[in-house]
């Protein structure tokens, strides 16, 4: 991927930032709210989560030859 | 009369029997008719307007609208338009009027008043559905019609096992909400009811079947069944707490599988079952913002999975392959369709702008506004699979990728580009102008989509997912495999079943009639002469030895009479 558009990705991602602690300082209805950027840290995770899981899943457990029900 | 032609569901039925008489030529375009027609008698229809009529000692009521069922009506009038068009090329007589019958009879379902129209108009759906599948003509879609019929007969079965135990118990036909409790009749409308919602473990037929349909048969597919059921469990099951439960596993469930498949249309297939999973999410949570949530949701699903449909469909005519390892490095030949499916990829996502967005807020923030924290984490993570399968890996692996790709590109009907265009429209239309559809939900909840902290939610959401892509995508890259599901336990038992009841009851009745058969011959061959049993002592060869058959006659009713006389001795 060029360059430009991790800059303009980082930049939109400063943005969401900004507005997070200057606007949504004081929001309060999760837990959560409390934790800096926890939306970025949970997108991170879940997406590694789920990647490996079905990487694990269909490796181990459900994954067969093309023809297998034939 | 004329209230009666004017019900949707019959409305579109009729169009489709019209259709068999009517000209090749002109029959794509009638077809568009009937869609326009019942979008123009559901829109005008005033809310409390009902059609009844009589059955035996049932007050049947045909047609009843209100809110809730107007919203569906547009939609799946909508979506048949679209549709139509998509296929408005296809001149295959078979899968015009099945579609007609299939969209008319979702339709039937949405303004069923009673428990009796309603399951007829389920029936209809199942069987022409079938047709669907079977009109793809290889040997793959032959065993996923027969296998999606036989599940749906059964669905089926269930729901009207439970509407006639239900019947029986209350007295009441009604459509109507039902209250919490796991009743024998109860939990058999509402199994029927979640064969069709695709909620797991009941889920199998969906990613087998639609696969596997014709490229414009699973445009009409991706929109009426699971979403009448989701129309149904509305309305009949509202704040079932099961169903939030089952519905954040069926959101995780679809994208877990869709990371590992490797077909564009099967990827696409276990995102409506978790798609799905959202909407069953909010009616199990049972408020009114999160039976918006889920309506909302069903209506701006039906418009960008038709479009994802439409689009990986047309990948899949200009090519002729869905699979993951024959695609990639398509984005010069097919730049149009790229751009309109990520259309629809967005919308799924529910990136702002798009109407995925408008809708996925609402079922979420009703979860966190139901104190249900773990069920919006749940949904969350749903999300982030949806953007990583629908809204990267898919597009990813079918347009880039390779550098280029030697693979044979057909030119598309332009009729295709048009009905992607409406649905892509439609969903940025309504991304931009959310009021356009809140006006018509159901029921009072006000919610707006547009504020920071959802926007900061899904952005970051969205930038760490692609992030956490780009450096991982190998892990997806595609393979020859296919994926196994729960319904291996039903494939894998098809012999042994097929051994008990059809070729062990086979054996049975050949040796049954092989029996009979030996016993006639003995029968025939001893009873041929009876004078050989009244006189046995009598050697036929040897005259010197016989006796006088007057005498051989007597002597056997002594022996018999001795026999019975001792065998009554015995026993008494």
């Amino acid at each position: 991927m060029k360059k430009i558009y991790w800059i303009l990705l980082g930049i939109l991602f400063l943005i969401t930032l900004i507005i997070e602690f200057v606007y949504l300082r004081d929001y309060d209805s999760h837990w959560w709210n409390s934790i800096p950027a926890f939306y970025a840290l949970y997108g991170l995770v879940s997406t590694v989560t789920i990647i490996y899981a079905g990487k694990i899943i269909g490796k181990n457990i459900v994954n067969r030859e093309i023809d297998y029900y034939d | 009369m004329t209230d009666l032609i004017t019900i949707p569901g019959i409305l579109l039925i009729v169009g489709a029997i019209l259709l068999t008489v009517t000209p090749k030529k002109v029959r794509p375009a009638l077809f568009l008719l009937f869609p326009v027609l019942s979008l123009l008698f559901v829109t005008s229809r005033p809310e409390g307007y009902t059609v009844t009529a009589q059955l035996l000692n049932y007050d049947l009521v045909l047609m009843q609208v209100d809110d809730l069922s107007r919203i569906f009506g547009i939609i799946f009038s909508i979506t048949a338009f679209v549709a139509g068009i998509f296929a408005y090329h296809m001149k295959e007589l078979g899968q015009q009027v099945n579609a007609l019958l299939y969209a008319g009879s979702a339709l039937g379902v949405t303004f069923a008043g009673d428990l009796l129209t309603l399951i007829i108009y389920w029936e209809i759906m199942a069987v022409s559905s079938t047709w669907l599948i079977w009109a793809r003509r290889t040997r793959e879609s032959d065993g996923a019609g027969m296998r999606y019929l036989i599940y749906h007969i059964l669905g089926g079965g269930l729901l009207l096992g439970g509407i006639i135990w239900h019947i029986s118990t209350t007295g009441s036909l009604a459509v109507e909400s039902l209250t919490q409790e796991y009743t024998p009749a109860n939990i058999m409308m509402l199994l029927g009811v979640s064969v069709n919602a695709a909620v797991i473990p009941l889920h199998t037929w969906l990613a087998d079947a639609y696969p596997k349909a014709t490229i414009t048969g699973a445009v009409f597919m991706s929109a009426f069944t699971t979403k009448s059921a989701v129309y149904v469990l509305l309305r009949v099951f509202p704040g079932w707490e099961l169903l939030t439960w089952f519905g954040a596993a069926m959101a995780i469930y679809g994208v877990i599988y869709a990371v590992i498949c490797k077909d564009i249309r099967e990827i696409l297939a276990y995102h409506i079952i978790s798609q799905v999973g959202f909407m069953v999410c909010g009616i199990g949570i049972g408020t009114d913002l999160a039976l918006n949530g889920a309506t909302a949701h069903a209506y701006s699903h039906i418009l960008y999975k038709s479009l994802l449909f439409m689009s990986t469909g047309a990948v899949l005519y200009a090519t002729g392959t869905s699979k993951m390892v024959d695609l990639g490095g398509l984005f010069k030949k097919m730049p149009w369709v790229f751009g309109l499916y990520m259309v629809g990829a967005l919308s799924i996502s529910g990136i702002p702008l798009f109407n995925g967005f408008i809708s996925k807020t609402i079922t979420i923030s009703a979860a966190s506004s139901a104190q249900n924290e773990t069920a919006v984490l749940l949904l969350l993570f749903a999300s982030a699979g949806t953007w990583l399968s629908v809204g990267l890996k898919l597009p990813y692996f079918t347009w880039f990728d390779k550098k280029s790709n030697d693979i044979e590109v057909k030119k598309l009907p332009v009729n295709m580009y048009i009905a992607m265009g409406i649905a892509a429209f439609a969903c940025i239309f309504y991304g931009l102008f959310p009021n356009a559809l809140y006006v018509y939900l159901p029921y009072e909840a006000y919610f707006n989509p547009f504020s920071a902290y959802y926007f900061v939610e899904v952005v970051q959401m969205s930038i760490l997912g692609f992030v956490a892509f780009w450096f991982l995508k190998q892990k997806l890259a595609p393979e020859m495999i296919i994926a196994l599901d729960v319904d291996w336990f039903y494939r894998k038992a098809a012999p042994s079943v097929y051994k008990v009841f059809v070729t062990g009851v086979d054996n049975l009745y050949d040796r049954a009639e092989n029996g009979v058969l030996a016993i006639t011959r003995f029968l025939v061959e001893k009873f041929r002469n009876p004078m050989r049993w009244l006189n046995p002592f009598t050697d036929k060869n040897n005259q010197a030895s016989s006796y006088s058959p007057g005498l051989e006659v007597v002597l056997s009713f002594i022996l018999i009479g001795f026999i019975i006389f001792i065998a009554a001795a015995m026993f008494y």
